[in-house]
């Protein structure tokens, strides 16, 4: 990582910004790697050249600027859309989702920023969605046992909410949020990506997900990346910390090693490079 | 509400409880207030406000004979909106379900003319509306043109083939003809009974499938997708729901109970009739009794039942009307007040379901 803050010397010079890309990493460990990952949507380039790596047990916190490709890299990772190049290995394994459904039968779930809720579904509908159970042999739902399964996991995880038949568009935003990540926790993926997860949720709403997420930690079975805009909340609830720019890691550091403050500074010097950029087309 | 219940022994603890009706000891205002803000409950008492109307203004209405006219006016158009219902929940529409509706006896027609036997031919037809319908749906959900449009280019495409195979001439329906016994009395044939023209033959099909799709609706994955669908399509993709075939398999049974009520009604009336203003008549008749049913065009939520009732509801008006003796230019004008208010209605209904937080 010594490259980090390379191209803020370069600026008194005027030559254009040095490339912040971590290079691939890999260790035995690794439950899912990729490596120099692109994607774009017709002239914007979402994933540039996005190299990261995620052991087994681990707490992996992704940082970002908005637009900077948090988001498109977890859609990718779980299946909802395809890279333009790069490769992805799952355990070892190459891995090459073909649909949201195959990544979940592979084991890895996601928490969408938008959370993929239907308004008009109720709760346990939605945190049944695409994993429905049936009266055994019968094309029929069976209501009652997703409804007990999903009352289980919601007090599992300390939510208290006292109808699930309810649709969740009656729901404030917290308690939405918290059947989102439910649904995740609950559908035994090995690695569990969650897009912001605390974005719409108070604090005491939020304190639970983050405590939920250090229990599942403890038990060590989970593999977690996770979204955050809170760096506070980075360097409490995760072991490791990648800082996404313009579509390439540019910081792969554990929690222990980093600060607010360093986190603060790399932003700062984010946005003195972009401006720089800028400046050095103008120049042009 | 019962101790066993695991969702009502819930604890009520957290700061942001939704406000939520009780769920014990519902008084007899209550039960009524909410059959009355029910999907169905509005259109269903209009309904029955209006026979209890044309029963005590007309003495032949609520008559054996005069119910056995009624069914005639709306069971086939109960199936058409049962169909339409289901592509309306995903936010899409079905206007071929008329070129499809005029099409499938003439095809029925030309393969039953080809020495293959009635049944079969049946079957035959309905197989190739069902991939009619496979042309809709990879048309709207694959190449991601409006439905609006791509139905509307198919029904404009069935209705002027059927006019270039029939040459626009009326055709007698095979299997419908009956025969005449030595003394005199006529009988119906098998197949016509079963296809039609039996009395209660099209009511028998009517409610079959209306339970079928209702249970289909609200009892399994296939209904839940739908539903999902024509909420939020994004999260339900999301979610790994297979949007594109959820959209394309809603317009396959779209199309192919349209192809069975097109036969259906030509056994009946003992003739194919290349008539493409009876089909758009059709067309229309069937979107309106799943709107007035409480389906919303936006996609979302409806309900099977409430077609029903709202075919129903145009029967029982039109069969009215004629027996009143309305002349037929003031008929379609009666038809559209009467449409326009049980809308209202249906909004009004929906707004005081919203508020009491029913759904």
């Amino acid at each position: 990582m010594s490259g980090v803050f390379a191209g803020g010397l370069a600026l008194a010079d005027q030559s254009p910004p040095e490339e912040l890309v971590v290079a691939p990493v890999s260790a035995p460990e690794d439950v899912l790697r990729v490596e120099h990952l692109a994607k774009s949507f017709g002239q914007v380039t979402a994933l540039r050249d996005v190299s990261m790596h995620l052991k087994k047990g681990e707490v992996l916190g992704l940082l970002g600027d908005n637009g900077a490709g948090k988001s498109t890299l977890v859609k990718t990772i779980c299946g909802f859309q395809k890279q333009d190049s790069g490769q992805m290995w799952l355990h070892g394994q190459p891995y090459e989702p073909k649909s949201v459904q195959h990544a979940r039968e592979l084991g890895v779930d996601v928490v969408y920023q938008d959370l993929a809720l239907i308004d008009e579904l109720s709760v346990y509908q939605n945190m049944f969605l695409c994993r429905e159970e049936r009266h055994s042999g019968l094309p029929f739902l069976n209501s009652a046992k997703m409804k007990r399964e999903a009352r289980k996991v919601l007090n599992d995880i300390g939510i208290r909410l006292p109808r699930l038949d309810v649709p969740v568009a009656r729901l404030s935003g917290g308690q939405r949020q918290s059947i989102a990540v439910a649904r995740g926790v609950y559908s035994n993926a090995d690695i569990l990506l969650l897009d912001e997860p605390l974005a719409a949720m108070g604090a005491k709403e939020g304190a639970m997900i983050l405590e939920l997420i250090a229990r599942l930690k403890q038990e060590g079975k989970l593999s977690i990346i996770m979204i955050l805009h809170n760096y506070v909340h980075v360097l409490e609830s995760c072991d490791r910390v990648n800082m996404i720019v313009d579509g390439a890691i540019a910081l792969d550091k554990p929690t222990a090693e980093t600060s607010v403050l360093e986190l603060n500074e790399i932003v700062v010097e984010q946005y003195r490079r972009a401006r720089q950029a800028a400046q050095v087309q103008d120049v042009a | 509400m019962t101790p066993s219940d695991p969702d009502a022994a819930a604890p009520a603890g957290g700061e942001a409880q939704p406000r939520l009706p009780p769920r014990a000891a519902l008084s007899p205002w209550t039960l009524i207030k909410r059959f009355l803000t029910m999907r169905e409950g509005s259109i269903s008492i209009v309904t029955i406000a209006l026979i209890v109307y044309f029963s005590l203004s007309i003495p032949a209405f609520f008559t054996s004979s005069n119910f056995q006219t009624l069914l005639t006016y709306f069971t086939w158009l109960a199936i058409l909106a049962g169909g339409e219902v289901f592509l309306m929940i995903n936010g899409e529409i079905d206007l071929s379900i008329g070129g499809v509706y005029l099409f499938a006896p003439l095809l029925f027609y030309e393969i039953a003319g080809g020495g293959i036997s009635l049944v079969p031919a049946v079957i035959l037809t309905i197989l190739v509306c069902t991939g009619i319908g496979v042309v809709n749906g990879v048309v709207t959900a694959i190449l991601g043109v409006n439905s609006f449009i791509t139905t509307l280019g198919t029904l404009f495409a069935l209705e002027g083939l059927t006019l270039i195979v029939s040459h626009a001439e009326q055709l007698n329906m095979p299997g419908s003809a009956v025969s005449t016994s030595a003394n005199g009395s006529s009988h119906l044939g098998t197949f016509a009974s079963i296809f039609g023209a039996g009395v209660y033959s099209e009511l028998v099909w009517a409610v079959v499938i209306i339970a079928i799709m209702q249970i289909a609706l609200t009892r399994t994955r296939w209904g839940l997708h739908t539903i999902a669908v024509g909420s939020n399509r994004i999260a339900a993709a999301e979610a790994g729901v297979k949007v594109r075939l959820v959209v394309i398999r809603n317009f396959m049974v779209c199309s192919s109970l349209a192809g069975l009520v097109g036969i259906m009604e030509a056994v009946r009336s003992q003739s194919i009739s290349p008539d493409p203003s009876s089909s758009n008549s059709v067309l229309l008749d069937a979107i309106a009794a799943a709107v007035i049913g409480g389906t919303l065009l936006a996609g979302g939520s409806g309900t099977i039942v409430g077609a029903f009732i709202g075919a129903l509801f145009l029967g029982v008006l039109q069969d009215g009307l004629a027996i009143k003796g309305v002349n037929a230019d003031y008929l379609d004008f009666y038809l559209g007040i009467a449409i326009l208010f049980a809308m209202l209605i249906n909004v009004y209904v929906g707004r005081v379901r919203r508020r009491s937080g029913v759904g």
